[in-house]
């Protein structure tokens, strides 16, 4: 018998994570502002008894060319910390993970919100540290600019440090490069000590960050070599700060398309494609390039040299590399990435996909999976309908939950 | 007359503070009695530390879910927050609430604040005023960041909105720099509904100019009447309509508020309303709830029917419309 189970965890984004999800004919074109649409999409991942629901985010427009944005529905929706606390009074026992950002809070804030969070749902709240990238979100904050990449990783160390320090009632008192904090947390323990702390950076500061600190890491990975080398990366580093591979659950996003056969499968994928304007395609992919525009290269040219941006930079490196490898055109790589945006897409059948995951779950390249449904609600309840009782047949899978506290569900040690 | 209540829950230190079920089961009746709003706040102003297990916009997202027509308000500080941050917060808070929320912005400095948020030195008072007005004055500029007709959803056509109507806000002030604009739609209500409290006369002329509610002090319904005189003409002299600011008067409700006592507020009327300030204690709470609420009740069934399912609507605020 296999006790090791995958973790899933469902990665929620209005209408779907496809860029033209919301051009999709059955596609819920309110549903990033729609609480019932998250409270219905949220109890669907729960029935199918998934680890934690995530909220990505950005405090900012996601695209800096207004027309661009205003052919996707990425301007819009809630901020995340928001959605999660009401969710949490209308679910029971799914984990409610948010992003927020270590440039743009402060740690005795964030503190406190996470914990109030963690109150709200019983033991149910986790937090992805982000540094933000993004020039448009910085603008948000101040007149200087975004920082550059060490700098933001500086203070997200220290960030990291204070933040566990309050939650964990180490002796309060710090004055530091970036944050002073006098008093202890003035929120009582909350049912997990520390909310899970998750991370997704894949820099080389951003893995050594997760090694520290993280329970659990999101990655994007196309292949199954990048995601096992990405895993035996981050695994090896974890002893340089006495902590055992167990400690860390990694998981790469999947962007599943799940039918009945493979033919109608990849036919809903066409479908999908097809709904992407090139130019928002483009810009989606010069975003994620950290580049200013791709618009001015030829659209069915290879992709040009690039220099390394202060954005993502391990990103930018998987985008390149997976466009050099299949000898990609600009329009073609923009389709491909705007899709899935650089994570692992996989279309077909139950029993196929959850092939897929097995192989992965099964060759140590992961601990668990991401889920990035194309569009909502329509392939998530695909998803939960037809892979996870296929994950459950196969003994991967839980059939129940068994804790309360997310972290009894990742099987973490409580925080100490 | 409007009806509040305010829930101060950063419980004293040594008593564990109210659960989720127990507040949202004495805000589903104090909604059932047709109060307008509750008011939240999670921290004591003198700074004591709070034991209460919950932050307060954390909590009225919560509440929102289990809640159909009550106003919901938080108080946060201008200190533990960015305002692009807590702007966003209150704009998501009120769609998830169909149009029920307001930001109780406080004038006073909490002296626990500034050193827990790397802002060892403080503010002088003066300081701080300065850069409380600044930061509201961004919050409710992007809160109008969208216009109410923006978002088009035309999936045939492809356009998700009018980028026409999306305004960035180019905020360049004295302590703050912030492009804009949100990332969230227009609220069902125009915008949150701005709530101060702790005013100072200092501050009048800029809360009659900006707030939509202003909870006043305690005080006798002479005393109450002589506040709400002086900010009421001071509304009007920016431009603004007499019933686009409410003025609330702020009671204790122990057990010397006496039918008698009550009666004496709902026949002066000297302001705009009442506002009940209770503690994070059970008892207390049912206190009100038993005692005081059926009263309320009952000279609710003389109120004017509600205008609208928002809390702008509750105080009959009408829309804020653009400044």
């Amino acid at each position: 018998m296999s006790a090791r189970q995958m973790k899933l965890g469902l990665f929620l984004w209005a209408t779907g994570h496809h860029i033209a999800a919301w051009r999709h004919p059955d596609a819920h074109v309110t549903a990033g502002i729609d609480i019932d649409h998250y409270i219905a999409l949220a109890r669907t991942a729960e029935a199918g008894k998934f680890d934690m629901v995530f909220c990505e985010d950005a405090a900012g427009l996601r695209e800096a060319n207004v027309n661009i944005a205003s052919q996707t529905s990425r301007s819009i929706g809630f901020e995340p910390i928001s959605l999660l606390s009401a969710l949490a009074a209308r679910t029971e026992r799914i984990g409610l993970v948010s992003t927020a950002s270590t440039s743009y809070n402060e740690p005795y804030g964030l503190a406190r919100t996470f914990a109030s969070l963690d109150n709200l749902s019983g033991g149910r709240a986790g937090w992805n540290l982000v540094t933000s990238a993004s020039p448009i979100e910085a603008a948000n904050f101040g007149a200087t600019g975004l920082r550059p990449h060490a700098d933001r990783y500086a203070r997200a160390r220290e960030f990291a440090t204070v933040i566990t320090g309050l939650w964990n009632r180490r002796a309060a008192g710090h004055d530091g490069e970036s944050f002073s904090v006098r008093d202890p947390l003035d929120i009582p323990p909350s049912p997990q000590g520390a909310p899970v702390m998750v991370q997704a950076g894949a820099s080389d500061d951003g893995k050594d960050l997760a090694a520290r600190t993280a329970d659990v890491v999101f990655s994007a990975a196309q292949t199954f070599e990048e995601a096992k080398a990405f895993y035996d990366d981050l695994k090896a580093r974890l002893a340089a700060y006495g902590r055992q591979p167990d400690d860390v659950k990694i998981m790469p996003g999947v962007a599943p398309i799940v039918a009945a056969t493979k033919a109608e499968a990849q036919a809903k994928y066409d479908a999908l494609q097809e709904l992407i304007p090139d130019d928002v395609g483009v810009a989606l992919l010069s975003s994620y390039l950290s580049i200013s525009d791709l618009g001015r290269y030829q659209i069915d040219g290879p992709l040009p040299e690039l220099p390394e941006s202060e954005g993502m930079k391990s990103r930018q490196a998987l985008v390149i590399e997976q466009a050099r490898r299949d000898g990609l055109s600009i329009r073609e790589l923009a389709r491909y990435f705007a899709g899935a945006r650089g994570h692992w897409r996989v279309v077909g059948t139950a029993a196929q996909i959850a092939d897929e995951l097995q192989a992965r779950f099964e060759g140590g390249a992961a601990d668990g999976f991401n889920v990035m449904p194309s569009w909502f609600p329509g392939e998530l309840d695909a998803f939960a309908t037809m892979v996870v009782p296929e994950l459950q047949r196969r003994g991967l899978f839980r059939k129940d939950y068994e804790g309360r506290t997310l972290r009894e569900h990742l099987g973490l040690k409580r925080s100490v | 007359m409007h009806l509040a209540v305010s829930l101060d829950i950063a419980s004293v230190t040594g008593r564990a503070g109210l659960t989720l079920a127990e507040i949202a089961g004495f805000v589903r009746k104090v909604e059932a009695a047709a109060v307008d709003m509750v008011a939240i706040s999670d921290s004591w102003p003198s700074g004591k530390p709070s034991t209460s297990p919950f932050e307060a916009t954390t909590l009225i997202a919560a509440l929102a879910t289990v809640t159909e027509k009550i106003g919901l308000v938080a108080s946060a500080s201008t200190l533990m927050h960015q305002p692009y941050n807590l702007a966003r917060r209150f704009a998501s808070l009120d769609i998830i609430s169909h149009g029920r929320v307001g930001w109780n912005a406080t004038m006073r400095q909490n002296p626990r604040e500034a050193v827990n948020f790397s802002r060892p030195e403080g503010f002088s008072d003066a300081d701080f005023r300065r850069r409380a007005q600044e930061y509201i004055g961004i919050v409710q500029g992007l809160w109008r960041g969208w216009d109410a007709d923006a978002l088009l959803f035309d999936k045939a056509g492809g356009r998700f909105h009018d980028p026409g109507k999306m305004h960035m806000l180019d905020h360049k002030g004295e302590f703050f720099s912030v492009r804009g604009p949100l990332n969230i739609a227009r609220s069902p209500q125009d915008t949150p509904v701005l709530v101060m409290s702790g005013l100072v006369e200092a501050e009048f002329d800029f809360a009659a100019r900006f707030a939509d509610v202003i909870l006043l002090g305690d005080g006798s319904p002479a005393n109450v009447k002589a506040a709400c005189d002086d900010l009421k003409p001071r509304a009007i002299a920016a431009g603004r309509e007499p019933k686009a600011l409410r003025v609330l008067a702020t009671i204790l409700p122990g057990p010397q508020l006496t039918a008698d006592r009550l009666d004496d507020w709902f026949e002066t009327e000297p302001c705009d309303g009442l506002n009940f300030t209770l503690p994070a204690d059970l008892s207390a709470l049912d206190d009100f709830a038993d005692r005081i609420l059926p009263n309320l009740r009952r000279r609710d069934l003389a109120r004017p029917a509600r205008t609208g399912a928002t809390l702008r609507g509750n105080l009959g605020l009408g829309t804020g419309g653009e400044r």
